[in-house]
């Protein structure tokens, strides 16, 4: 490094003052610059400061000038110094313009601000319906466990709607005032709009060999007309487990399972006996009150009683194993039949069926 | 079912009375609770009261001074009721009582005369809907001692929902005896204490119809003396909702919820010819039934005759002409066993639900009968002053045996889980009444109020509800593997796909009428149409061919209330009257995926410039689709369909194979369907988009530089520009990478001809392309478009 102390011979046609050192004008213009540049306070000044600092007219341009009249000794020193001077100088505005734009974006970015508080694009949400929704859920619960997903006809037999699932002649959902019959087939094989997603139990019993696992979404069918609580189109999920050691307890675990996936961790179930025609013991199921404690008057959901009663299940009849072919003397098996409206009410608080399908888009967004 | 707790306690000694553990046990029954109603006594300060002695009043002639003993001495009480007697036991409402829960009774002055309190009717207690005079206590009640003791007050009144395999629990006793086994405990039935005199009844009853009619009792009482019931069983019947008739009548309904078996009691002497007989109804033939309908019979409906003619209908109603009247002296008291679907199919096709068809219905024990009889005939003999003929009818039409099942332990435990033995399962079923034998198998005799056990598995079911559902544990079955296949996966796709795009699902009934189609312009002859046999509205008896119909209404509904914009699609079946594919026993039932979208599209900004819902969005919609699911080999042609704009309308072929429709509707359509403005609609086979597609073989991006150029050319208008790209890429070869059409449009200055600018990229693999390997390119994409018809612009 050079000392500000150290001579520069002066050679020939300077036009410099001889006075000036170049060493020393050169460390004059170092010690200078950082104040010089630190007060800058804009972009266009820094471009002004700079050509005061490192430009023809500037001390540093002065002695870059006066390089080529140096004394061939001292060249390389006072070379050796400019390079240096200007390296300085050259980063401290480097520095102070990184810092000068940082500032600058910064303004710049603060006014163009928008209010983020408004949502001014729109990029186009659709929604899956409820009820599409519901199944999904349900479905994937079900498929977590294993399950295999199945469909069929929604134009049913009457063998598959009712015989086969032990459904005698006589009963009364078979009457037309229950399920709705089409005009169509032989009237020995009469066709109707499935009363219940049951019917595909015997289809995939038919079909496949043991063990069955399924679940099975769906549309059925019954007269009834459109109030609060009866559509006469609506949705079952109905499950089906037949295998060599499936036992009641297996019924209740599985649904326990359910329950606490769809309604939250801390559900509970219970059984009380019921009846339908293919399965035997037959029940219903309540699952725990999700919205209060249990019992809390006036409840809406459960209404006080702690339970809301969520679907009919059973063990498979073995009638119902006999008339597709399979051994109840083999095999055991369990079945439940969950209405999709029923489990979206339930949850969301729905007051009347008709929402389902009004297909009110205010409705439908909304899930 | 309505069970006053009460009456219930007459034949059980409940170990509780708390509502709700009790309602638990009839809820782990299968005795389903839907509520329970607590009846209180809605008075106070009613006593007992000995009416001593009645005058007339000086200044009135409807109303009489009496002079009554509540224990405190003779006290006045003016009256307006005629239905009693001096001695007669009342409920008297001293000053100060309260009536009805609000009506304080004070001291009046009726006419001139003092009335210190008053003497109270049924209605006026809450007991009953009696108002015709006052309630006479029946018995010899002590005087001046609390109402309140002698009536059956405060009860619990418990409404139960009997499943239809049950009609054992359709009684009184049937719930004792259930909750008997719940607790383990005994219950009782009534006592029957009848005593008849010499003689038989001159009436003749056949039986025409043995499996209509499986067992028919009758029983005489002469002399009877027809009045209104004592007050206990006017009480309890009007718990239950049952208005009292008279003794003889309210009797039938009595133990008709005591033990379950329906009755019904003739005027015998209005049964013409002393005969009676059960057969079918011939058609034209009529009967005016106790409700006064006179009702027209069909040859299915199982009827009791006379040698009128129909006089009762089986298992159902009574009929007038032999009614039980205040003149009645002689009553024939039947009880009969009638065939469940018989009663079942007669009730509904006359929109009459009684009492007792719901039971028959359900299946009445036919040996029930005649103990159900005696019952009966035992209380009105009792209660009319009559006398039992020692003689009575019994015809068994069809007998009724007990069933008897072999049941293992084993076929127990493999249903239920371990735990069950041959004791303890015979415990259970001995407790429900059933006789068990030996063991391995045990031998069940079933008795025959149980005519839903018949097999093991019967049996089993009966073991697990009296061990109660609660006892048993929860657990998961081992072994299932499953999963969803790929086509319900791919619905999954295509849900997101239209939803991402941002339309709504929409469920919709799939019915509609003839005239919906008839806005479709559908080609479809009703006959290929699907029709319900009984539909719930004549105007939609129509099984939907397609899914617009549901779709447009629902835009409508939409629009109507108050929504600029909609979009909705739509999964489901259509249906076709010619044979399923996969199962030709049942009319055809594809699946299809519709949409339909008014108004605004796309993404949406404060100032709202955005696309407007017609042809091309439909078609924007089927090619997002189209990509989400990675469908390949897709063609696409102008074409036309019922509903769809002629003009604008897209047929789309996968692999070859016409699946459907996109476009837009047909303005004539729209208008129908009350819909103003362009709609982009489709409809398509679902089926063919979610099958499966082959794996996609990678390509590797090139990283070489591109060369691009564009194109421009004249065409005539009815041309299909994808014909021009078809034919250009056919001479570009793989070099083309990409190909965008960024100009379409016929203007007359270009002589009623279409220009298409179209911007090519080219690039190679393996190699910087150079204006040498592109010219030869361009040259020959030229030449190829100039073979369709083509022109060259600019050139």
């Amino acid at each position: 490094m050079s000392s500000p102390n150290e001579q520069v011979r002066i050679q020939g046609r300077s036009n410099l003052p001889s006075v000036v050192d170049p060493i020393s004008a050169l460390d004059q213009a170092i010690s200078r610059a950082p104040a010089a540049v630190a007060a800058v306070d804009s972009l266009d000044g820094l471009a002004t400061l700079e050509s005061s600092l490192l430009g023809k007219e500037s001390p540093v341009g002065e002695v870059r000038r006066r390089m080529a009249t140096l004394d061939p000794l001292d060249k390389p020193r006072v070379g050796s110094r400019l390079n240096e001077a200007a390296e300085i100088i050259n980063q401290l505005l480097t520095a102070r313009r990184a810092e000068l734009e940082d500032e600058d974006e910064g303004r710049r970015l603060l006014e163009e601000s928008i209010d983020v508080t408004l949502e001014s694009v729109t990029f186009p949400t659709g929604s899956l319906h409820l009820i599409q929704q519901t199944i999904d859920e349900a479905v994937d619960i079900f498929v977590g466990l294993g399950y295999r997903v199945a469909s069929g006809p929604e134009a049913e037999l009457a063998w598959y709607n009712f015989d086969a699932l032990n459904t005698p002649r006589t009963h009364p959902s078979r009457l037309e005032s229950d399920t709705m019959y089409l005009d169509w087939g032989d009237p020995e094989d009469e066709v109707l709009l499935r009363t219940h997603t049951s019917p595909v139990q015997a289809r995939w019993m038919e079909r496949h060999e043991p063990p069955v696992y399924i679940v099975v979404p769906g549309r059925t069918y019954r007269t009834d007309t459109v109030d609060a609580t009866h559509l006469p189109v609506f949705h079952q999920i109905e499950g089906l487990a037949v295998d060599t050691d499936i036992k009641f307890s297996d019924l209740k675990g599985t649904l326990l399972h359910f329950a606490r996936e769809f309604f939250g961790p801390q559900s509970k179930v219970r059984m009380r006996p019921h009846f339908f025609p293919f399965t035997e013991p037959s029940a219903e199921l309540d699952v725990s009150c999700f919205a209060c404690d249990g019992g809390e008057p006036g409840c809406r959901v459960c209404g006080g009683s702690g339970w809301v009663e969520l679907l009919g299940c059973g063990m498979v009849d073995p009638n119902v194993l006999e008339a597709v072919g399979y051994d109840p003397a083999q095999l055991t098996g369990f079945a439940f039949g969950v209405g999709v409206e029923r489990l979206a009410m339930v949850r969301h608080g729905i007051d009347t069926v008709k929402h389902f399908i009004d297909n009110d888009v205010r409705f439908l967004e909304q899930f | 079912m309505l069970v006053p707790l009460l009456w219930l306690q007459e034949f059980i000694d409940l170990p509780t009375t708390d509502v709700g553990e009790l309602s638990y046990a009839l809820d782990m029954l299968g005795l389903t609770v839907e509520s329970v109603e607590t009846i209180r006594p809605e008075w106070s300060d009613v006593l007992v009261g000995k009416v001593l002695e009645i005058a007339p009043h000086p200044d009135a002639d409807k109303i009489r001074i009496c002079q009554v003993d509540t224990g405190s001495g003779p006290t006045q009480i003016i009256c307006g009721a005629w239905n009693f007697e001096a001695g007669a036991m009342v409920p008297v409402a001293a000053p100060g009582a309260i009536l009805s829960g609000e009506l304080e009774i004070g001291r009046r002055d009726i006419r001139g005369v003092e009335s210190n309190g008053m003497i109270c009717s049924e209605r006026e207690l809450g007991l009953g809907d009696d108002h015709a005079g006052i309630l006479v206590l029946d018995g010899d009640p002590e005087i001046g001692t609390p109402l309140g003791d002698h009536v059956e007050l405060p009860d619990l009144v418990f409404d139960l929902d009997i499943t239809p395999n049950r009609p054992d629990a359709m009684s009184i006793v049937g719930v004792a005896r259930d909750l008997a086994a719940h607790f383990g405990i005994e219950h009782h039935v009534p006592e029957i204490q009848m005593s008849t005199v010499g003689g038989s009844t001159e009436i003749v009853v056949r039986v025409d119809d043995p499996v209509g009619c499986r067992r028919f009792t009758a029983r005489e009482i002469r002399g009877v003396t027809v009045g209104p019931s004592p007050f206990n069983i006017r009480h309890r019947l009007h718990k239950i909702g049952i208005r009292s008739i008279s003794n003889v009548v309210d009797v039938t309904n009595y133990v008709m919820f005591e033990l379950g078996h329906p009755l019904h009691a003739f005027d015998a002497d209005s049964i013409a010819g002393a005969r009676l007989v059960v057969k079918r109804a011939s058609e034209g033939e009529t009967l005016l039934t106790l409700d006064d309908e006179e009702r027209a019979l069909t040859p299915e409906d199982l009827i009791i005759y006379d040698d009128e003619g129909p006089t009762s209908m089986s298992g159902t109603m009574g009929g007038a002409r032999s009614e039980v009247s205040e003149t009645t002296r002689r009553v024939l008291m039947e009880a009969a066993s009638w065939d469940p679907p018989t009663i079942m199919y007669m009730s509904r096709r006359h929109d009459l639900r009684s009492e007792a068809s719901t039971r028959f219905e359900r299946g009445v024990d036919p040996n029930l009968a005649d103990i159900a009889n005696q019952r009966a005939s035992a209380m009105v003999a009792a209660l009319t002053g009559g006398e039992i003929l020692d003689g009575a009818v019994d015809v068994i039409g069809t007998p009724t045996v007990p069933a008897v099942v072999d049941l293992r332990s084993s076929d127990v435990e493999r249903l239920l889980g371990p735990g069950f033995t041959v004791d303890s399962v015979s415990a259970i079923l001995t407790r429900l009444g059933m006789q068990v034998e030996g063991s391995e198998p045990m031998v069940v005799t079933v008795p025959t109020y149980r005519p839903d056990v018949t097999r093991p598995a019967d049996l089993i079911e009966e073991v697990a509800r009296i061990h109660g559902f609660d006892n048993f544990e929860a657990t998961l079955p081992s072994g299932p593997s499953g999963g969803l296949t790929p086509e319900q996966q791919r619905q999954r796709i295509l849900q997101s796909a239209l939803t991402g795009a941002g339309l709504h699902q929409a469920v919709n009934l799939p019915f509609v009428g003839v005239e919906d189609l008839a806005h479709l312009r559908s080609e479809l002859a009703e006959s290929q149409l699907l029709t319900v046999k009984n539909p719930l509205r004549d105007e939609e008896s129509k099984l939907r061919p397609t899914m617009l119909p549901g779709l447009l209404d629902a835009i409508r509904y939409n629009l109507s209330h108050g929504a600029g914009s909609v979009g909705l699609f739509e999964i489901g079946k259509v249906f076709f009257s010619v044979p399923d594919e996969d199962d030709p026993r049942l009319p055809a039932q594809p699946d299809r995926v519709a949409w339909a979208v008014v108004g605004d599209v796309g993404t949406e900004t404060l100032g709202g410039a955005f696309i407007k819902a017609d042809g091309a969005v439909s078609l924007a919609l089927w090619f997002r689709l189209a990509r989400s699911l990675g469908l390949r080999d897709i063609e696409i042609r102008s074409s036309s369909a019922p509903g769809f704009h002629p003009g604008r309308t897209a047929e789309v072929l996968l692999a070859g194979v016409p699946v459907g429709h996109v476009g837009e509707l047909s303005p004539r359509t729209g208008r129908a369907f009350e819909i103003a403005g362009r709609v982009a609609v489709a409809e398509l086979d679902l089926a063919p988009l979610l099958r499966q597609v082959s794996p996609v073989e990678a390509k590797t991006p090139s990283v070489f530089p591109f060369i691009e150029f564009d194109l421009s050319f004249l065409v005539d208008p009815s041309q299909n520009v994808s014909e021009l790209l078809a034919a250009m890429r056919g001479a570009g070869g793989e070099l083309i990478e990409t190909e965008r059409v960024f100009d379409e449009f016929v203007s007359p200055d270009l002589g009623e001809k279409k220009a298409v600018a179209i911007r090519y990229r080219l690039r190679a693999n393996d190699r910087t392309l150079t204006n040498e390997d592109a010219g030869p390119i361009r040259t020959a994409m030229i030449e190829a478009a100039q073979k369709t018809g083509a022109v060259l612009r600019g050139a």
